[in-house]
């Protein structure tokens, strides 16, 4: 497997675990009655929070997973030549991190899968207002399309990874 | 209507004749990823022309060595 689907897999988790997440959270403030769950405001903010959450969350997994991946090609490195300095295995680390126009190419077509989902949410959510339904629906509903459609963006990147394009 | 083509190289029998080089050798010449040039060389992916360029380079042969054509249907 490569650096790239690896990097892919990893946002892949952490997307679904930001998702579970807020649908956890917003199950259980439907299900108690602490807060009013009509409070457009509260359902505002609360998206916000995950939003900022996720963008630290996916910071912070990137750090680590970079970090993971240099030290498994130094190990790998040195396992395969004892001998080699640190210039070689940070030739090694670059290379095995480089991002090229195939990459690039993948990436803008799995983002225009992103863009269409989280505008099916959008779409949706104004049908709903117009059929009466709340506008906290609305608001829930366009932000786990948009974690949806950027959960399957990661899933368009590794279905071309593994087919080709 | 343009013709579609299908495009086919030859980049594993070149890698053979320069000497059995690898597909990591191979993308640190040309600076792609080892995945981009296991891709172009199974067919899977059509390189942009810079990158067809450095291929041919890295192999010193022309771009018509490397790659090759043929009109489907």
């Amino acid at each position: 497997m490569s650096y790239q689907e690896k990097r892919i897999i990893f946002t892949i988790v952490t997307g679904i675990l930001i998702l579970g997440a807020y649908c956890i959270y917003a199950y259980k403030k439907f299900q108690s009655s602490a807060v009013n769950t009509e409070d457009i405001k509260f359902w505002a903010g609360s998206i916000l929070v995950f939003v900022v959450i996720g963008i630290v969350v996916n910071i912070v997994n990137q750090i680590i997973f970079h970090i993971l991946i240099a030290i498994s090609i130094a190990v790998e490195k040195k396992i395969r030549n004892e001998n080699c300095d640190e210039k070689e295995i940070e030739e090694s680390i670059k290379n095995g991190m480089v991002t090229d126009e195939m990459d690039q190419l993948i990436e803008l077509k799995s983002m225009k899968t992103g863009f269409f989902v989280s505008g099916i949410g959008f779409l949706l959510g104004l049908v709903l207002l117009v059929l009466n339904y709340s506008p906290i629906i609305m608001i829930n509903l366009m932000f786990i399309f948009f974690l949806i459609g950027s959960l399957l963006e990661g899933f368009v990147q590794l279905y071309y990874y593994r087919k080709g394009i | 209507m343009a013709k579609k083509l299908k495009i086919t190289n030859n980049i594993r029998k070149l890698r053979f004749f320069a000497d059995e080089m690898t597909q990591q050798q191979l993308a640190e010449k040309t600076g792609a990823s080892r995945q981009t040039i296991v891709a172009v060389e199974g067919g899977k992916y059509s390189p942009s022309l810079e990158l067809a360029f450095c291929i041919a380079d890295a192999f010193g042969v022309a771009i018509g060595e490397v790659f090759e054509y043929e009109v489907e249907g």
